[in-house]
C-alpha cells in the first residue's frame, strides 16, 4: 500500500496568554491507502482536533496535512468543501441525523454528495437497516442511529472514512456491531478508515495504531496481528 | 439525484405548524388588510375616474332664469363674447329714436297750431273781429282746413330739418354716454374687456332639474329636499349600485347613500312632490359623489338632501319650478389647472355677455373643477391612504424583525445538522438555499393567501368603508401596483435579504463551531459572581444572563408591539382629539365668507355688528417635498395654505409685526408640519395661475386648526393687488343678521366644524377599527412567537432539569419568571420608545396629507397599550407553561453534545 495521508509537524493550540493550551505539538505520521488506522489516546490528547484537521474542518497553526499529495493548507474554502464532499465520510460520536428525514433519506443525504455513490439499498442491507428504512431517527435506538450515521458516511464511497468516537455513546454489544460494520466497509469498499477512540481494545482490529499523548505521537505501530471486530473484548 | 434535503421542507412545515401558522396568519393579515386597503383605495379611485368619462361628467354648468333660446345656446357654444355695448347702444338708440320722434311730433303739432292761431288772429284783427268766440271758431276751421298744409310747409323748412337732426344727435350721444358708463362698471367687474380673452367653444347639454320635497315614510312630513333629473340625460349620468333606471312614470331611482342613511331601499315607496314613487334603483350621480346641496356648503348632507332620477314623463308632471340648468363640455380639454382656470374665466365672459344680449339671466355658474359634490370625495379618498401607509411600514419592519429572529433561531437549533452537513461536504450555497426555502415558501404562501383576500374580502371591506362615507359608483377591482409592491414585493425582498444576510453571516462559521454549537462570536470567559441568594433565585438569574441575547430580541419585539399598539390606540385618539379640539381652534365664533364685498348696487357690504371685523382670504400652495413615500394615485399634491389678510390691530388674531414688507405670520400647524420657524423664508404658489409669492416667517400664531398664513391687510392688498376696500368676509363673535343671505357664500360656525370632524370620524373611524383589531391580533402573534423562541432555545436545559428532578412549577418559575420580569419591566420603557417612534412616523406621514393634526394618545389608551401587552403575555405564559410541561425528558438524553 502506498502512502495516502501524510501528517507533518502538525501544531495546534487554543487560547491566548496564560490560558493558551497546546493541543497538537508537532505531530508526524503517514497512513496508507485502504488502511484501518486508529488514533488512540486519553481525553485531551488532541485526537479529535487531529481528526478535524484531517477532515478539513479545522486548520493547524503549523505543519500540514497532505492527502494523495494535495496539501489541505493550500486549499481555499471552496476546495476544502469539495475535498470533503468527494473524498471524506464523517461518523461522529453523536449521530447528528436530520430529525425530519427518515433512515433512507438520511443516507441519501450522503449519496447526493458523491459522484459515484454506493447503492443506498445495498448500504441499508449491509447496515441491517432494511426493516427500519422508513423510520425517523427518534424511532431508533442509539446503535441504530449510529448505523445510519455510518451509512450516510460510507454511501459516498469516500476515500477516507473519518470516525470520531463512533462507539462513545454506545453499549458494549452495539459498539462491537458498529465496529464490525466499519470494518466491513473498510474491507468491502476499500475506504481508508481513520478512527479516533480512547478504547484501547479497538486498536486490535486496526492495521495501524497511533497512540497520542499530550499532543504528540507516542507510538506509531503497524498491527501485524489484527483481529476481527467481532472478536474484540473489553 | 435530487437533493434529499428538499424532503425536509413539507415535514418541517407540518411538524412546526404552530410557528408557521402564526407567520402565515401574520402575513395574511398584514398583506390582506393593507393590500385590501390599497386595492380598495385604488379600485375606488379608478372607478370614480373611469366614471367621469363613462358617465360623461360635465366641465361645468350654469343655470338661467328662463329656458335659453337656440340663439343664446349657439352664442354660448361658440365661446365668443357678445358685443354687449353695441347691443345696448342699438337698443338704447331705438328707444331714444322713438322718444325723440314722439317729442318732435308733439313739438311740431304745437308749433303748427301756434302758426295757424297767430295767422287767424292777425286776419281777424285786420277785419276788426274781436269776438273771441268767432276767433276760436275761425281758428278751429283754419286748423281743420290747413293743418296738413302748414305742417308740410314747416317740415320742409331748413330750420325744422336742422332741429330734428340736432335732437337725434343729442339723444344718440346721451345713449352712448349712458351705455358707456354702465358698460365700464360691468366690464370692470367681470373683466369683460380682457385683451387676453380667447374663446372657449363648448358643447351644451340641457340638464334641467326640479327640487321637490321627499317624504321617505309617507307620513306627510318632509324628510329631505330632493333634486330630480330626467332619466334621458346625456350628461352627468348615474351609475347604478343596485337596481335600474326608472322606466315607468311611478318609478324613481335615488342616491344610494341617502337611501342607506334614511333606511329605504329598492321596492319601497316614497312620496316626492306629493306623488308616490316606487324606488327601482339606487344610484350614484357622477356629479354628486357627495350630497352637497349647495357648492358653498362646508359639508354634505346625505340625510336632508337627495338626488333622484325619474322618467321624462314623470318629470313633466311634477309641479315645482324647473331649474333651467345647462351643463357643458369643452370641445378641447384643458391640459393643466392653470388652463382649466383660464378656460372657465373665458367661458364665463362668453356666458355673461351672451346671456345679456339674449335677454336672459344667469342664476348660477360653476366650473366642474370647483364643484364640491364631484371633487370632495375624490380628494378625501386620495388623502386617506396615509394611515394605511404608516401601518404598512410598521408591519414591514415587524416582518423583517420576525424573519431575522426566526432564521437566526432555526440556525441555532440546527447547528449540529449544519455542522454535519458542512463537514460531509455540503457547500455554503447549498445550505443557504436549503434554509432559505422554508421562509420563502411561507412568505409566498402568506402573500398568495393575503393577496387573494386583499383583492376579495378585505378589498370589499375597504370599499364598503368608502361606500359608508360617499355616494360612490360601482367599484371594479383594479390591479394595484402599490399594493403588490408594498405588501408583497417589499416583504419578500426583505425576507430574502434578511435571511440571506443572517444565513450567510452565520454560515461563515466553521463546520466545527456548528458541531460544537459554538455560534457566539464573543464568549464570556468567566461567570459573573452572584450575591448569596437562594439557589433558585441565583439559578434564575443565571438563566436571565444566559438568555440575554434572546431577551434583547424579546425587548426589541416588545418595542415593535408597543409601536403597533400605539398606532392601534393612538390613531383613533388623535382623530377624536382633533375633532374635539377643532371647534376651540376657531379664531372667531362666526366666519362669514361673502360672495363679493359689493352688493348688487355696487355698495360695500357693511354690518352693524360691533364685533365684526373684515378679513381677506385666498388659497395658495406650499410646495411639498417630492420624495414622498407614496406616489401616483392618491399621493396628494402640494399643501393648500389659507392666506388671511387681517386688520393690523385685529381683535381676533394678534400679528407679530415687522418692517419687512413680505413678512408673514404662520399658524402653529403650518410651522409644526413643515418644521418652519421664525426667520425662515417660504414660497407660496398660486394654484391656477403662474404666480409665486415669497415670504419671511415673522411669527407663529397658536392655531392648530389649519395650515394658514396671516398678513396685515395692507400688505395683503399690496401683494395680491387688491383695492384698499376689498375684503372677503367678516370675523364676528356674534351672529350677523343685517347682511342679506344672497351675499353670503358660507358661514363657518362651531357646528360646521363639528360636522366636518364628525364626517372625518365617520369615514376614517371604520378604518381605525379594522387596523386596531388587526394590530391586536398581530401583537398577540408576535409575543407568542417571541416567547416560544425563548422556551425552544432552552428546551434542552429544561429537559435536563426535569431529569434532575425539578418539578414543572419550579421549572416554570425558573424560565417564565425571568421572561415575565423582562416583559413587565420593558413594557413601560418600550411603550415610551414606541410612542415617540409613532409621533415621529406620524409626522412624516402627515406630510403626505393635506392639513395637520399631531399624534395624540389618551392616558387611558397609554395604559391600555401596556395592559394589552401584559394580558397578551400572561396568556402566552400559560401556553409557555404548557409547552414546558410537554418537553420530554429524552430531549436532553438524545442530544448530548
Amino acid at each position: 500500500m502506498k502512502e495516502f495521508l501524510e501528517i507533518k509537524d502538525l501544531k495546534k493550540s487554543f487560547g491566548v496568554g496564560e490560558a493558551r493550551q497546546d493541543v497538537l505539538r508537532g505531530m508526524n505520521f503517514t497512513v496508507k491507502k485502504g488502511e484501518f488506522c486508529v488514533l488512540l489516546g486519553p481525553s485531551g490528547s488532541g485526537k479529535s482536533t487531529l481528526l478535524n484537521i484531517i477532515g478539513g474542518i479545522d486548520t493547524p497553526d503549523e505543519g500540514f496535512v497532505s492527502i494523495n499529495g494535495d496539501k489541505l493548507e493550500e486549499m481555499n474554502e471552496k476546495e476544502l468543501t469539495l475535498y470533503r464532499r468527494k473524498h471524506l465520510g464523517y461518523v461522529f460520536q453523536m449521530y447528528n441525523l436530520i430529525p425530519n428525514l427518515n433512515v433512507k433519506e438520511n443516507i441519501e443525504v450522503g449519496a447526493y454528495l458523491s459522484d459515484n455513490p454506493l447503492d443506498v439499498e445495498e448500504v441499508l442491507t449491509t447496515l441491517g437497516l432494511q426493516d427500519h428504512k422508513y423510520k425517523y431517527p427518534n424511532q431508533l435506538s442509539g446503535g441504530q442511529q449510529q448505523r445510519v450515521s455510518i451509512g450516510r458516511a460510507v454511501v459516498k464511497n469516500p476515500d477516507i472514512l473519518m470516525c470520531d468516537e463512533p462507539t462513545g455513546a454506545l453499549d458494549y454489544k452495539t459498539s462491537k456491531e458498529i465496529l464490525a460494520l466499519i470494518e466491513d466497509c473498510n474491507n468491502k469498499f476499500g475506504s481508508t478508515v481513520i478512527m479516533v477512540t480512547h478504547n484501547e481494545a479497538i486498536k486490535n482490529m486496526a492495521d495501524h495504531v497511533i497512540k497520542l499523548r499530550d499532543g504528540v505521537v507516542r507510538h506509531n505501530d503497524i498491527n501485524e496481528n489484527k483481529i476481527a471486530a467481532a472478536d474484540l473484548e473489553w | 439525484m435530487k437533493n434529499p434535503l428538499i424532503k425536509r421542507v413539507p415535514r418541517e412545515l407540518i411538524s412546526d405548524w404552530h410557528r408557521y401558522l402564526v407567520i402565515i396568519v401574520f402575513m395574511v393579515i398584514m398583506i390582506g388588510v393593507i393590500s385590501g386597503m390599497y386595492v380598495g383605495h385604488d379600485s375606488m379611485l379608478s372607478s370614480v375616474y373611469a366614471g367621469r368619462d363613462e358617465l360623461n361628467l360635465e366641465d361645468g354648468s350654469f343655470e338661467l332664469s328662463k329656458r335659453a333660446s337656440q340663439k343664446l345656446l349657439d352664442g354660448i357654444s361658440s365661446g365668443e363674447r357678445a358685443d354687449v355695448r353695441t347691443y345696448y347702444i342699438e337698443k338704447g338708440t331705438k328707444t331714444a329714436d322713438k322718444e325723440v320722434a314722439k317729442a318732435i311730433d308733439e313739438k311740431l303739432n304745437e308749433q303748427v297750431m301756434n302758426i295757424i292761431e297767430e295767422g287767424v288772429r292777425a286776419q281777424c284783427a285786420a277785419f276788426g273781429i274781436a269776438d273771441e268766440e268767432i276767433i276760436k271758431q275761425q281758428i278751429d276751421k283754419a286748423v281743420t282746413d290747413s293743418f296738413d298744409e302748414v305742417l308740410k310747409q314747416v317740415k320742409e323748412s331748413e330750420e325744422y330739418e336742422k332741429a330734428v337732426d340736432e335732437a337725434y344727435e343729442e339723444a344718440h350721444e346721451e345713449v352712448v354716454k349712458k351705455v358707456d358708463e354702465e358698460w365700464d362698471e360691468v366690464s370692470d367687474r367681470y373683466s369683460l374687456d380682457d385683451p387676453d380673452f380667447e374663446p372657449v367653444s363648448v358643447n351644451i347639454f340641457e340638464h334641467f332639474y326640479r327640487e321637490e320635497s321627499e317624504d321617505n315614510n309617507n307620513d306627510g312630513v318632509e324628510d329631505a329636499n330632493v333634486r330630480i333629473f330626467k332619466s334621458d340625460a346625456e350628461i352627468d349620468k348615474a351609475s347604478f349600485n343596485q337596481g335600474r333606471a326608472p322606466e315607468k312614470e311611478g318609478e324613481i331611482a335615488i342616491d344610494r347613500m341617502h337611501a342607506d342613511n334614511v333606511g329605504v331601499g329598492i321596492g319601497d315607496t316614497i312620496t316626492v312632490g306629493g306623488k308616490k314613487f316606487e324606488i327601482v334603483g339606487l344610484l350614484s350621480y357622477v356629479n354628486y359623489l357627495t350630497l352637497h346641496e349647495s357648492n358653498t356648503d362646508l359639508m354634505f348632507d346625505a340625510f336632508g338632501f337627495d338626488v333622484a332620477m325619474v322618467t321624462p314623463e314623470a318629470f313633466n308632471k311634477l309641479r315645482s319650478r324647473i331649474h333651467f340648468s345647462y351643463a357643458y363640455k369643452y370641445d378641447v380639454e384643458p391640459q393643466s389647472k392653470v388652463e382649466q382656470a383660464d378656460y372657465s374665466d373665458n367661458f364665463l365672459k362668453a356666458l355673461i355677455t351672451q346671456t345679456l344680449v339674449n335677454d336672459n339671466e344667469i342664476e348660477d355658474y360653476l366650473p366642474e373643477y370647483l364643484r364640491q359634490a364631484s371633487n370632495f370625495a375624490i380628494s378625501d379618498i386620495e388623502g386617506d391612504s396615509a394611515g394605511t401607509s404608516i401601518l404598512c411600514y410598521i408591519l414591514i419592519g415587524v416582518i423583517a424583525f420576525i424573519f431575522a429572529i426566526i432564521i437566526s433561531n432555526t440556525i441555532d437549533k440546527e447547528a449540529s445538522v449544519i455542522g454535519t452537513l458542512r463537514a460531509s461536504g455540503y457547500s455554503r450555497s447549498e445550505l443557504v438555499v436549503h434554509y432559505m426555502t422554508m421562509p420563502f415558501i411561507v412568505t409566498i404562501l402568506g402573500a398568495i393567501i393575503g393577496n387573494i383576500l386583499g383583492y376579495t374580502a378585505f378589498r370589499n371591506m375597504a370599499v364598503y368603508l368608502y361606500y359608508n362615507s360617499y355616494s360612490l359608483p360601482v367599484c371594479h377591482a383594479v390591479w394595484s401596483n402599490t399594493a403588490l409592491i408594498k405588501t408583497t414585493i417589499i416583504p419578500l425582498l426583505l425576507m430574502f435579504f434578511i435571511n440571506l444576510f443572517v444565513i450567510v453571516k452565520k454560515l461563515q462559521l466553521s463546520p466545527l463551531r456548528f458541531l460544537r454549537h459554538d455560534l457566539v462570536r464573543t464568549r464570556r470567559t468567566k461567570a459573573m459572581r452572584l450575591p448569596r441568594w437562594k439557589f433558585l433565585r441565583r439559578f434564575r438569574l443565571r438563566i436571565l444572563f444566559q438568555n440575554m441575547p434572546n431577551y434583547l430580541v424579546l425587548i426589541f419585539g416588545v418595542i415593535f408591539i408597543e409601536l403597533m399598539l400605539c398606532f392601534a390606540f393612538g390613531l383613533p385618539d388623535s382623530l377624536t382629539h382633533y375633532a374635539k379640539e377643532a371647534p376651540s381652534m376657531m379664531f372667531a365664533e362666526y366666519q362669514y365668507m361673502l360672495m363679493d364685498h359689493l352688493d348688487d348696487d355696487g355698495n360695500v357690504i357693511e354690518t352693524s355688528e360691533d364685533s365684526a371685523e373684515r378679513f381677506s382670504m385666498t388659497e395658495l400652495l406650499y410646495p411639498k417635498n417630492r420624495s414622498s413615500f407614496r406616489e401616483g394615485m392618491g399621493s396628494g399634491g402640494d399643501e393648500s395654505v389659507t392666506v388671511y389678510g387681517i386688520l393690523a390691530d385685529s381683535s381676533f388674531i394678534k400679528l407679530d409685526k415687522s418692517s419687512d414688507d413680505n413678512s408673514v405670520n404662520i399658524s402653529s400647524a403650518f410651522a409644526k408640519k413643515f418644521e418652519l420657524s421664525k426667520g425662515d423664508n417660504i414660497t407660496l404658489n398660486a394654484e391656477y395661475e403662474n404666480k409665486s409669492y415669497n415670504f419671511k416667517v415673522e411669527g407663529i400664531i397658536d392655531y392648530d386648526g389649519g395650515i394658514a398664513a396671516f398678513l396685515d391687510v395692507d400688505s395683503y392688498n399690496r401683494i395680491f393687488e387688491k383695492e384698499p376696500d376689498e375684503f372677503s368676509g367678516y370675523f364676528s363673535r356674534n351672529e350677523i343678521t343685517d347682511i342679506d343671505d344672497q351675499y353670503i357664500a358660507t358661514v363657518i360656525t362651531e357646528e360646521d366644524i363639528l360636522k366636518v370632524t364628525n364626517q372625518l370620524m365617520h369615514s376614517m373611524g371604520n378604518f381605525m377599527d379594522v387596523f386596531k383589531y388587526a394590530l391586536i391580533v398581530l401583537s398577540a402573534s408576535l409575543i407568542y412567537l417571541l416567547a416560544k423562541i425563548i422556551i425552544e432555545r432552552n428546551e434542552h436545559s429544561i429537559s435536563m432539569v426535569k431529569i434532575l428532578g425539578f418539578r414543572n412549577s419550579e421549572i416554570g418559575s425558573l424560565y417564565i419568571i425571568p421572561t415575565a420580569i423582562v416583559v413587565v419591566l420593558f413594557s413601560v420603557i418600550s411603550f415610551v420608545i414606541g410612542y415617540y417612534l409613532m409621533v415621529w412616523i406620524f409626522h412624516i406621514f402627515m406630510l403626505q396629507m393635506d392639513g395637520y393634526f399631531a399624534f395624540f394618545m389618551k392616558p387611558l389608551s397609554m395604559v391600555m397599550s401596556v395592559l394589552y401587552l401584559l394580558i397578551g403575555y400572561a396568556f402566552v405564559s400559560a401556553l409557555d407553561f404548557r409547552r414546558i410541561q410537554r418537553i420530554p425528558l429524552d430531549v436532553a438524553l438524545k442530544n448530548i453534545e
